[in-house]
């Protein structure tokens, strides 16, 4: 028998369907760590945070702030999000090799876009909100374009990729026949992308509203603000009122977007079924048109007007600026904690997601279970989970990941969970029958041809956890987030131009490398 | 897809769209839209670094806007805000008009806006204190001096908001003087909870050992029974430092028409506690008058500011 080389060697490789579940192994280092970090002094609190869950206050001016700052946050994401489609479309055309070599061009422009889109991509819309609160003030279109210019250059990133991709035979085929390169680019390459991009609009609108809920933590006016003020001044009576009503969009919202999704034939966010043409054309339009009015009376409402930005307030002067000082910062140390912290946090959410699910696969009750407590993650931004944290357990780096964990495992957890519904049951069904349990017909039936694709998706997650590492320097010692925090307080505009430059190079390093990882992982 | 599925998410759908037309109007006052850059320039906004619970802010600065809308014959209009940070850009950038600042926002504020004039002080910040409380299972007693600060290394210790003069700034500096850096507290950091308030609960609760508050909100909390002296109690009174004070924005006489500054000085100088109205604010305040105060009363903190980092 001759020696496999050492990569072949089948007991080295753990099976596909084993694969999803690596990543959990971080929880080992947690559950070590843990007893040490808890310190339980508030479980009082805790306790009643938990029992005010059920008794929320249904006082009527409660009731009214938290739905007039709903509508807030729901009109800030609304107008962020269409911003950003249209700025993103627009920018994914021209940073797409495809439309500049129909139009005779070489692809250098599209190479110099897209490497400028990288910038705004890199830097946090919280980051675009306090930079823009200082320029031009506290106007309501601060969270508006907040939103819009990293959510418009990474749909402009995905429009590209997606138009890059698609085979350019037809495209080629009129070009030759002597079309015009506008109508070849529409009639060739419109068809095919359209379900697509509508597909990732629609997820981008659950994430506007997440991003719309976490600048109002920071101040920007929205429901955000009602959840901190209320869990600061431990009124969570009040501050149940906002969550219930909070989730109640949350959940209406998603089940609109994916019942657009399936209506239009368009393919999941995990990409299984690849639905190629996209069904009811006429439907799609007249959609869109009818949230052209919409989007101008919820500009209107909310008193956004685009010519509030151009006056510009001038920044406070620079100072000198003290350059050594910021040299002096523990810069390796900052750098290493959020590094770390965001790896910890990635893998706890992409392994935490399979493990569950297989542990409540038997009962359908803890399936469901399930669900709200994924759903209550996705919807509590990362920066309150870590205060409520901190009743329990000391500040830190694993608190921080914890809560940055806790919520992207909302996120995973329901796309894995759409996944494995949208995948054939055929091999589960077959298992079952065969007299495997319902855990190990999950996990052999389904995982196994999910793996792939799901972990790719957690590599592109790991990469958007590093940009939302800031939001959670709140709790303390989480590396460059805190910093910018104490720097901001103390209007220190050289650490903070320091800092941005770091977290910008460090989320394209990530970018790169999670790319890289995930063409490894769907190319095989 | 079955109809129910379908029924769900057309109601969805109609529910998410309509829900912002039963909403209660957001600005109700800025009625038209064209005149709102006019507005601006004839109402008074007032604002208020958030150091305690938003409903006891709403409730005294309401009584504040009514009570100088009536004084100065001009619409009065309190704008709240979520952090201190925020405060003092919205000072800045012109959102605000006359705001309530802490003794280092306030010189930030300054520093940032020149010709931003300082209106008033209470009788009590000229000489102001932070108050260091611990939990009572902490096993922290009262100490005698400042080195009795050493007592807290190790433990859980919260600040208030960041920018805080009486929660953070000067506690620190007392504290690095006692030789308690702010790695030396359990966790490796210090808490930031954000206002005096949640100070207080979260000492009491248990979540954090210790920390320190404004003496002016822990002794209205103590008065108002909020606080349970068996779980929580005071271990250190710091020495004074000047602390809050109202600024005002440079260009309000242009605005205003000339001597407005002057007259919102004036007005909030003659508070006393025997008008009714005036009583309440000035007891929610926790004074007994508001004083003239000046710039260089604030040095002694823009020094400690600088020392400390939050000033450059």
């Amino acid at each position: 028998m001759t020696t496999l080389p050492a990569m072949d060697r089948p007991w080295l490789r753990p099976a596909v369907p084993l694969w999803v579940l690596l990543p959990a192994l971080a929880l080992l280092p947690v559950m070590a760590l843990l007893p040490q970090l808890i310190h339980g002094g508030g479980w009082d609190l805790l306790g009643r945070f938990a029992a005010a869950a059920v008794t929320p206050s249904l006082d009527p001016l409660v009731v009214g702030s938290a739905l007039q700052g709903l509508g807030i946050t729901l009109g800030v994401a609304l107008l962020g999000w269409a911003l950003s489609l249209g700025l993103g479309l627009a920018l994914g055309l021209a940073s797409s090799r495809t439309v500049w070599w129909t139009w005779g061009a070489g692809p250098a422009p599209a190479g110099l876009i897209r490497r400028l889109l990288a910038l705004p991509r890199s830097i946090h819309e919280l980051l675009w909100g306090l930079f823009l609160l200082q320029l031009v003030g506290l106007q309501p279109a601060v969270a508006v374009v907040a939103i819009a210019l990293p959510y418009g250059a990474l749909v402009a990133r995905v429009t590209a990729d997606l138009l890059d991709a698609l085979p350019t035979r037809s495209l080629d085929a009129l070009r030759a026949s002597g079309a015009p390169p506008g109508a070849a680019l529409l009639t060739a390459i419109g068809p095919p992308l359209l379900p697509q991009v509508l597909s990732y609009g629609g997820y981008r609108l659950e994430c506007a509203l997440r991003s719309a809920t976490l600048l109002g933590v920071f101040g920007l006016g929205g429901i955000g603000t009602d959840l901190r003020l209320t869990l600061q001044s431990l009124a969570f009576h009040e501050l149940w009122t906002s969550l219930w009503l909070l989730l109640a969009a949350m959940l209406l919202l998603e089940t609109l977007v994916g019942w657009l999704r399936r209506r239009w034939g368009m393919p999941g966010r995990l990409g299984l079924k690849r639905a190629s043409v996209g069904r009811r054309g006429r439907e799609i339009l007249l959609t869109a048109l009818a949230l052209l009015p919409l989007l101008l009376w919820t500009a209107a409402r909310l008193e956004v007007r685009p010519q509030d930005l151009l006056q510009w307030q001038g920044l406070p002067g620079l100072g000198q600026g003290d350059w050594s000082g910021v040299l002096a910062l523990p810069w390796a140390d900052l750098i290493g904690t959020t590094l770390v912290m965001t790896l910890l946090a990635a893998a706890l959410a992409v392994g935490v997601a399979p493990l569950l699910l297989l542990l409540a696969a038997p009962w359908g009750w803890a399936r469901a279970a399930l669900q709200l407590i994924w759903a209550l993650g996705r919807l509590w931004p990362p920066p309150l989970t870590a205060l409520l944290l901190l009743f329990l357990l000391q500040p830190g780096l694993i608190t921080g990941a914890l809560a940055l964990g806790f919520h992207n495992l909302g996120i995973l957890g329901r796309l894995l969970l759409e996944a494995v519904e949208s995948t054939d049951p055929g091999a589960e069904q077959a298992l079952r029958a065969g007299g495997v349990g319902p855990r190990l017909a999950l996990l052999y039936g389904r995982y196994s041809r999910l793996a792939r694709s799901y972990l790719a998706y957690g590599a592109y997650r790991a990469d958007v956890i590093l940009r939302e590492s800031v939001v959670v320097g709140l709790v303390g010692a989480t590396g460059l987030g805190t910093q910018l925090l104490e720097s901001l307080s103390g209007f220190a505009w050289d650490q903070i131009a320091a800092l941005l430059a770091v977290y910008a190079v460090l989320t394209l390093l990530g970018e790169d490398l999670s790319d890289r990882l995930r063409q490894r992982l769907l190319v095989v | 897809m079955t109809p129910r599925a379908r029924w769900t998410a057309v109601l969805a759908g109609l529910s998410l769209a309509l829900l912002p037309a039963v909403l209660p109007p957001i600005h109700p006052q800025a009625a038209p839209l064209l005149n709102r850059a006019e507005a601006q320039q004839t109402m008074l906004r007032i604002s208020a670094i958030p150091d305690q619970n938003p409903e006891k802010l709403n409730r005294l600065y309401g009584l504040v806007a009514d009570e100088l809308s009536q004084q100065l014959g001009v619409p009065v209009k309190y704008v709240p805000m979520t952090d201190y940070t925020a405060a003092v850009s919205a000072f800045r950038t012109g959102n605000l008009d006359l705001v309530w600042f802490g003794g280092l926002t306030g010189v930030q504020a300054r520093l940032q806006k020149p010709g931003a004039k300082v209106i008033a002080q209470r009788d009590i910040d000229a000489a102001f204190h932070s108050v260091f409380i611990a939990n009572t299972a902490s096993g922290l007693q009262p100490i005698r001096d400042q080195k009795g600060l050493t007592a807290l290394k190790g433990k859980r210790f919260t600040f208030g908001s960041e920018s805080s003069t009486s929660g953070r700034l000067m506690p620190q500096y007392f504290l690095s003087q006692a030789g308690v850096g702010l790695k030396s507290f359990a966790g490796g950091a210090p808490g930031f909870s954000g206002s005096h308030d949640a100070t207080i609960a979260l000492v009491q609760s248990g979540a954090y050992q210790a920390g320190v508050v404004n003496e002016q909100v822990w002794k209205s909390s103590l008065r108002d029974g909020k606080v349970n002296r068996s779980k929580v109690i005071a271990i250190w009174r710091t020495p004074g430092y000047p602390d809050y004070h109202w600024i005002a924005q440079p260009d309000l006489d242009k605005r205003f028409g000339k001597g407005f500054t002057g007259r919102i000085q004036a007005a909030i100088v003659s508070w006393r506690p025997k008008d009714p109205e005036q009583k309440q604010i000035l007891e929610l305040f926790g004074a007994q008058q508001f004083t003239q105060a000046q710039a260089s009363d604030y040095q002694k903190i823009e020094q400690v500011g600088r020392q400390i980092g939050k000033i450059r």
